[in-house]
């Protein structure tokens, strides 16, 4: 499952680690966007199967963040 | 009997219509995972409720001896019925019959339908399937060329456009919808398309002659295109939801202009007051919070949960619009949500905002906003998208309002966007977290002091200096010490405070309900 940004920003902090179990909700990268903290987080439980951005990375709307293997 | 022969062959041809385009076409039609029109309108409609107009409509074929062998039905249909015991009209286009292209017949019930709404004053749903029209024209005799409808005949656009401000209108896509069904899809104050819908200007082999694009019609106009471009408001999980999220629509809405939203018994306590609103706003300006679960709290529970209903989710994103009720009582909600762009007013936000109001405006539903506006969206793409145009013609749909409307400040309220969230002699309320001003103060004090800062001998040191000087003077305790708002409320005293304003508001309505229609706007 593909994991898209839906607002352009910087990626601020990278939450999530290659490899990680996450639950529904749990936050995958924070992005600064409009000097706001906006988490973009995990829709279900899944394994965090690839990081596509990296710290401080300006990204826009609609780019790839992560890849979730799900099930 | 002295008719039997003549009572017989109507029967005959009833039958015959429920046979729509044949049983291939109808089991090829189920094999793609969709409904016919009839089995719709049944999942739509009250049991047995569905009183059918035009049945007989359609092309006969005769045998050599001028009796009836076949008859193609008009590939439109149209009837009323009820939905939660509340009267409705209904059509659609049958897509086994031309793939929905309309046949002579099938386009004159389409045409008729908003007639008919219109002339009972009733809600009215279409369910589409189907194409437009075809360079051979309705009949299937190529070589008789439509003759065109005459001159002195009314456009069919004059009653779909007249629908809009007089009775509710709600529409679904539920397969490919192309032409003139999209364009009646569209002029529809909701609608709803499944994952397997496409809603085209026209279908990919056109589009590929036309501009050399070699694009699926999902690619063209599937979900994810037009639940971002608003050309349709929500998505279903499948036909069945497509229904139920009509009928909760219906559910909110009066069934025409000349009348008041009906109350429900409430379902919910009026001084149910949450304690997770005293802190879901953090301290932090940095931190977002969740709008809807705010909304949530303050508006009715029942016992399917929520009575938000929220539309168009997805197309100006940063600003959240839906219907709820507040003790029983219809409202309109709209919201800011700053997890995309701090709940900045964006082009499509604005446009989301000013078509939501003129509804609300036309259905008599008073307006509860909950307000962290901070300001319009900048930078090179939101100019490029003339959103100072369309937030200007948002904040003059929103000043020219007529219901009763109240705001609750939960955050921000900043520059000229923050008029989009006031109507007229609006019920003002602000939390303790309400901050108000020309500028949010990270860009405000970067410009005003720029010169300052730089001259400082820790410029970063300063800048916070300044920003927290004048986030103090952003605080609400003065404009409540001014009387600018009504009152400063502990946030857990938003539902009982706006309950008590909505009875009062209502109770002093004297107008009698008519169509809302407009001046020119930016």
């Amino acid at each position: 499952m593909q994991i898209k940004s839906e607002i352009a920003g910087s990626v601020w902090k990278i939450i999530a680690t290659q490899g990680a179990e996450l639950a529904a909700d749990d936050v995958i990268v924070i992005l600064e966007s409009m000097k706001m903290e906006i988490p973009i987080t995990a829709p279900k439980a899944g394994v965090c199967s690839q990081l596509h951005v990296t710290e401080g990375e300006m990204i826009g709307e609609g780019q790839l963040v992560a890849t979730l293997s799900v099930g | 009997m002295a008719w039997e022969n003549e009572i017989d062959e109507i029967h005959t041809r009833r039958k015959l219509a429920k046979q729509q385009g044949g049983k291939a076409a109808v089991d090829k039609h189920h094999e793609k995972g969709r409904l016919t029109i009839r089995e719709r309108i049944d999942t739509l409609l009250d049991k047995n409720s569905f009183d059918e107009i035009g049945e007989g409509a359609g092309v006969p074929e005769y045998d050599e001896d001028g009796k009836l062998k076949d008859f193609q039905p008009a590939n439109f249909i149209l009837g009323f019925g009820q939905i939660d015991g509340r009267k409705v009209i209904v059509g659609g286009e049958d897509f086994t019959v031309r793939g929905g292209s309309p046949n002579p017949a099938g386009l004159r019930k389409s045409v008729y339908t908003e007639q008919l709404a219109l002339k009972y004053k009733v809600p009215l749903v279409r369910l589409h399937e189907g194409g437009g029209g075809s360079v051979g024209g309705t009949g299937n005799d190529k070589a008789r060329r439509p003759l065109g409808d005459p001159v002195f005949s009314q456009s069919r656009f004059v009653p779909l456009a007249e629908t809009l401000s007089s009775i509710p209108v709600a529409t679904a896509a539920l397969g490919p919808v192309a032409g003139l069904p999209a364009a009646r899809l569209v002029a529809s104050h909701f609608s709803v398309m499944t994952p397997n819908a496409a809603v085209l200007i026209a279908g990919p082999q056109v589009v590929k002659r036309a501009t050399g694009h070699d694009m699926t019609k999902e690619q063209l106009g599937g979900p994810q295109v037009h639940l971002a471009s608003g050309a349709i408001d929500n998505l279903a999980e499948d036909e069945a939801d497509a229904m139920r999220q009509i009928a909760r629509f219906l559910s909110y809405v009066p069934d025409n202009a000349w009348s008041f939203p009906k109350a429900l018994v409430p379902s919910d306590k009026i001084d149910r007051c949450e304690d997770a609103l005293a802190s879901i706003v953090p301290t932090s300006r940095r931190q977002p919070f969740q709008m809807r679960k705010i909304i949530e709290m303050v508006m009715d529970q029942n016992s399917e949960g929520s009575s938000f209903f929220e539309m168009s989710r997805k197309y100006g994103p940063s600003l959240i619009t839906g219907l709820a009720r507040l003790n029983g009582e219809s409202v309109g909600v709209i919201g800011n949500d700053c997890m995309y762009y701090a709940g900045a007013m964006t082009a499509t936000a604005a446009q989301k905002l000013r078509r939501f109001v003129d509804f609300c405006n036309s259905f008599h539903l008073p307006i509860i906003s909950f307000v962290d506006e901070p300001g319009f969206m900048i930078g090179p793409d939101s100019e490029a998208a003339g959103t100072i145009r369309h937030g200007t013609a948002a904040i003059s749909a929103v000043l020219q309002s007529r219901v009763p409307w109240a705001s609750v400040q939960v955050l921000k309220a900043f520059g000229v966007a923050a008029q989009a969230h006031f109507g007229p002699d609006a019920y003002m309320l602000n939390w303790p977290s309400a901050a108000s001003g020309a500028l949010p103060v990270e860009g405000g004090v970067a410009v005003a002091f720029g010169r300052e800062i730089a001259a400082a001998e820790d410029p970063a040191a300063r800048q916070k200096e300044l920003e927290d000087m004048l986030a103090d003077t952003q605080s609400p305790f003065p404009r409540a010490e001014g009387l600018s708002v009504h009152e400063l409320i502990d946030p857990r005293e938003t539902r009982p405070k706006l309950i008590q304003w909505l009875q009062l508001a209502l109770n002093a309505r004297t107008e009698v309900p008519t169509p809302y229609l407009t001046g020119m706007r930016p």
